[in-house]
């Protein structure tokens, strides 16, 4: 039984499907991938997992509990995190203090942790201690993006949303991004990433689902997928070259 | 259009059916419902409908051909009738002389000049600077036409067609009505027309969903924005010049129509011009309606007055809940140093110590010693001053942290004092005080709970209704406020030793208790600033989608920092009332409240201290009257300047208390820091300096010289991105970036 699992979602915007009968699970302890040309509905899946979009048919489940009614902070409690594509972090206040505001939030449903404490080791792990007392809107978009991610680990999630982490990261960053993803699924977490680097992601998702046109048009192992045919003339094809 | 209404919703309008059916039926006036009576009713009633049509249309085009809602609508529609008074009645002009002149070159010049000079500077401020800069577009618009005409004399512009009429049954209709009904039709659909099958309509309208891919299919943005505004008053100046001889040429019933034009924008979601003009024609009759057969008693004398008001707020109610938007964060390109406790500690005696000082005459040239006589004069009016310094401290959480932008605090004030006199404040017990913050305090919350699910502008709205509402029906109301009381309503209070009441012999004491008070919530909000409330405010503010992804209820969260700002507000409002001893029930109007907000907000509505130096603001125009001898030049200075100041944040806009702190710790030895701040912040600035639009632009000209190429890149940030991955240059994400409206950086 996966942890999270979109079943059978559609979403419309007037005419347009952004989505039509999509499933995916995304199981605990591994990283799932999210593929697909731009445009193809990737982030409009995002936003139906964490509620910021109501899907026009088909159910969301975590943990076995059909969510597809709860409001965002209610999915959020029950253990759902993400980051996102178009930055969102709080730029007005300190890398520390959006660090910070998760974890106090976090307290409101479990009273065992410590917020300042939780802090500090996000913020080592994700590797940002050395710029954690500026504001966020004056870091690179890069180094926002980490702070996203670590906002986003402390609310404490079971299952994180990682919308292209890498975009703004160099190369040896990018690597580290994934030595920090290992780390978290190996404690169980489940992570469902969207992501355009294509050596990012073969290297580190164990299973792939491919996004086109709001259709689901392959999955599978990260071999099984670069094999497909579909895939191929979607994505890679044209992908390849910046790839190359 | 499409009709379809959830189950709850249908409850909700059947309810508010049988509400106002009720509140009809209930005050019935004397006029039989005959057919003469209803002729009257859908005469008087078009014609006004068709004068909010026009008005709210060229809202709903300027909102929804460029983003930003036009508070001062009405103020330049008031402006452009005068000019048309001017040159039609004074100059003895010909009447389409006169009106092509003003409607056809001035209207549109002044839109091109006004997008030019601030509209299009606008666009991608944050909403809290957008609202501020029109709404002191309004006050200057206000200010320039009371100073041009001089409302001493009387003014009339004759109506259109005098003397003509058709005549319906019993009913004449003027000329001047039925012209003002089938101008707004034409204007009404000329709009819809423009929009949907004109090629600068489409492109108006693709602009406003994504500008900068709207420039890459062909459509030019800066021209686009500028035909928008002139169009938006164009169609002000219509409205203006219509109205004008039914209410006649006050400065603030012209304007004020534009309150009525935001409800019927409210009704048609700021984005459909035919709802705008059904709109219009609801509250037109409705407003009729009421005045011929309603009869609100003398108790609720000026209802009537209210009834767009209320139509707002029921349009507030219905309107679908907003999505939570993702995308639209912008990036603060500044840093701050957090005040400390005890630097706030230090900042909230420096307060009492310059106040008391002032009270006690050792300061020259402000202090009363100074003025003679008048003394007691100045330490009356000082305390009026503190007053409206603390309801400008109870909006810095509000607007300056949680990004709620409310106008209704004034009102709640008003609303606390006149709780005050049932509450103790006629027997001098300060228990009334306590009692009043407890009631403001959900007071707050509930005026912005219609608008808390729904974009911070529509709270921006609900709220102005609220303080409508509040200044013309609920202090008025004989059971609020006794209209025959005058004279004293608050007994002089005894507390921690201070004797407080407006008597001259106590008003040095209750100053210095007022500044006390003033610098405890001071130094209080300071310390808040540090603690998770605050932080959680911000965040919402900063991105309200991030909020709730980590697990915060917007709703609580909004309700809790409106419970505070109410209390805080409701304590001012006590403080007014022992301060002038009496209360009036003109003493709080929406069009005092809006200057304060304005006031703030130029002093940078995220720091506390910004409310002190708001309330020394509003000290300097008395006291430079009192130290120029009354120059008349300074009277526009204070009709305009507000305005003016307000206008000034499209280029400043943290606010003057935060530059002046930067620029002051900088000349301090050890404040590196700051030094190397400015000189970032100055950097950045530069490199900003190409905005989008002109991204935009520079990517349609052709040819591409290296120099363009490099203007791009700096203007996109490309370069910083380029040394960071030399190989790869630019991806997809970086085209999806420059084409998705992301913000740059």
């Amino acid at each position: 039984m996966a942890l999270l699992s979109v079943e059978d979602v559609v979403v419309r915007f007037g005419g347009l499907r952004a989505l039509s009968e999509t499933n995916l699970q995304v199981e605990e302890g591994r990283v799932t991938g999210l593929i697909g040309p731009n445009g193809a509905g990737k982030t409009t899946c995002f936003n139906v997992v964490t509620g910021l979009q109501e899907p026009t048919s088909g159910r969301v489940r975590f943990d076995g509990e059909d969510i597809t009614d709860k409001s965002p902070f209610r999915r959020a409690r029950m253990g759902i995190a993400r980051t996102f594509q178009k930055l969102e972090a709080f730029s007005s206040l300190s890398a520390r203090d959006n660090v910070l505001v998760a974890a106090e939030q976090r307290r409101a449903w479990d009273r065992s942790i410590n917020p300042k404490a939780v802090t500090q080791e996000i913020l080592e792990k994700v590797g940002i201690t050395e710029v954690a007392d500026y504001m966020v809107g004056t870091l690179p978009t890069g180094t926002a993006r980490l702070v996203e991610l670590a906002r986003a680990l402390a609310a404490g999630p079971r299952a994180l949303l990682l919308d292209e982490p890498s975009s703004g990261l160099n190369e040896e960053e990018t690597e580290e991004m994934a030595k920090l993803l290992r780390v978290l699924v190996k404690d169980g977490l489940a992570v469902l990433l969207v992501e355009h680097d294509m050596s990012f992601v073969m290297g580190i998702c164990e299973y792939i689902y491919v996004l086109d046109f709001g259709k689901i048009i392959a999955t599978g192992t990260p071999a099984e997928v670069q094999a497909d045919a579909a895939v191929q003339a979607a994505y890679l094809g044209s992908a390849a070259e910046v790839v190359a | 259009m499409r009709l379809k209404f959830k189950p709850s919703t249908l409850v909700a309008i059947i309810a508010v059916a049988v509400g106002v059916l009720y509140i009809i039926n209930a005050n019935r006036g004397v006029a039989p419902y005959s057919v003469a009576n209803f002729g009257t009713v859908i005469v008087v009633g078009a014609a006004l409908g068709g004068i909010y049509a026009i008005s709210a249309g060229g809202l709903v085009v300027t909102y929804a051909t460029t983003g930003i809602f036009n508070f001062a609508h009405g103020a330049i529609g008031c402006f452009l009738a005068f000019s048309y008074w001017e040159l039609h009645v004074n100059r003895g002009w010909p009447t389409l002389l006169a009106l092509a002149a003003v409607l056809l070159v001035e209207a549109p010049l002044l839109g091109l000049l006004l997008d030019k000079v601030l509209m299009r500077r606008l666009r991608n401020a944050p909403l809290v600077v957008q609202l501020m800069v029109t709404v002191g577009l309004m006050l200057t618009f206000m200010g320039i036409s009371t100073t041009l005409w001089k409302p001493i004399t009387p003014r009339t512009t004759p109506a259109f067609f005098q003397g003509h009429g058709v005549k319906i049954g019993d009913v004449t209709a003027t000329g001047h009505r039925i012209t003002t009904v089938l101008v707004a039709l034409v204007i009404a659909v000329l709009l819809r027309v423009l929009l949907y099958r004109t090629r600068l309509g489409i492109s108006m309208r693709a602009v406003v969903d994504n500008r900068n891919l709207a420039g890459l299919t062909g459509a030019r943005p800066s021209v686009v924005s500028g035909a928008s505004w002139a169009l938006g008053c164009m169609t002000a100046g219509v409205a203006g010049i219509l109205i004008a001889p039914e209410t006649g040429m006050v400065v603030e019933n012209l304007t004020l129509v534009i309150v009525i034009a935001f409800a019927a924008a409210a009704i048609a979601q700021l984005k459909s011009i035919p709802m705008a003009f059904v709109g219009g024609m609801v509250i037109g009759l409705a407003k009729a309606f009421t005045s011929v057969f309603v009869s609100f008693g003398t108790d609720w004398n000026y209802a009537q007055e209210a009834i767009p008001a209320v139509i707002l707020f029921i349009a507030v109610l219905f309107l679908p809940q907003a999505r939570l938007e993702t995308g639209s964060v912008r990036l603060t390109k500044r840093t701050e140093r957090l005040t400390t406790p005890k630097e706030a500690f230090l900042g909230a005696c420096v307060m009492v110590g310059l106040v008391s000082a002032w009270a006690n005459g050792w300061i020259p040239w402000f202090s009363g010693t100074n003025f003679g006589e008048r003394t007691e004069i100045w330490l009356g009016r000082g305390a009026s001053f503190l007053v409206f310094g603390l309801i400008m401290l109870s909006l810095v959480p509000l607007i300056g942290w949680a990004g709620q932008v409310s106008f209704a605090n004034f009102a709640i004030a008003g609303i606390g004092a006149i709780l005050f006199t049932h509450f103790g404040g006629q027997n001098g017990s300060p228990i009334g005080i306590v009692l009043v913050m407890l009631v403001c305090a959900p007071l707050g919350a509930i005026v912005a709970l219609p608008a808390l699910r729904l974009k911070g502008l529509y709270l921006a709205l609900a709220t102005m209704a609220f303080a409508e509402f509040t200044d013309k029906v609920i202090v008025r109301h004989p059971q609020m406020l006794d209209p025959s009381a005058t004279g004293r309503l608050y007994k002089p209070m005894k507390l921690l030793g201070f004797q407080m009441s407006s008597d001259p012999a106590d008003r040095k004491a209750f100053i210095i208790f007022l500044v006390i008070a003033f610098a405890v919530l001071f130094f209080l909000l300071e310390v808040l600033r540090h603690t998770r409330w605050a932080r959680r405010w911000i965040a919402m503010s900063d991105s309200p989608a991030a909020s709730a992804t980590i697990g915060v209820n917007l709703i609580t969260t909004k309700v809790a920092v409106f419970a505070l700002s109410g209390a805080m507000a409701g304590f001012a409002g006590c403080m007014y009332g022992l301060s002038s001893g009496s209360f009036r029930v003109d003493s709080f109007p929406l069009f005092l409240g809006l200057p304060l907000v304005l006031l703030l907000a130029v002093q940078g509505v995220r720091f506390p201290v910004a409310a002190f130096m708001g309330a020394i603001g509003l000290a300097s125009f008395p006291a430079l009257f009192e130290v120029l001898g009354r120059p008349s030049f300074l009277t526009s200075v204070e009709l305009i300047g507000p305005g003016i100041a307000a206008i000034v944040m499209v280029y400043r806009p943290e606010g003057s208390v935060f530059y002046a702190g930067r620029d002051l710790a900088g000349l301090l030895p050890w404040r590196r820091d700051a030094r190397e701040e400015k000189a970032l912040a100055v950097a950045k600035e530069r490199a900003q300096d190409i905005t989008k639009d002109e991204i935009g632009e520079l990517g349609l000209s052709r040819p591409f010289t290296i120099e363009k190429v490099a203007q791009l890149d700096r203007a996109l940030n490309i370069a910083d991105e380029m040394l960071e991955r030399p190989t790869i240059g630019m991806t997809l994400d970086d085209v999806e970036e420059v084409t998705g409206g992301a913000p740059v950086g």
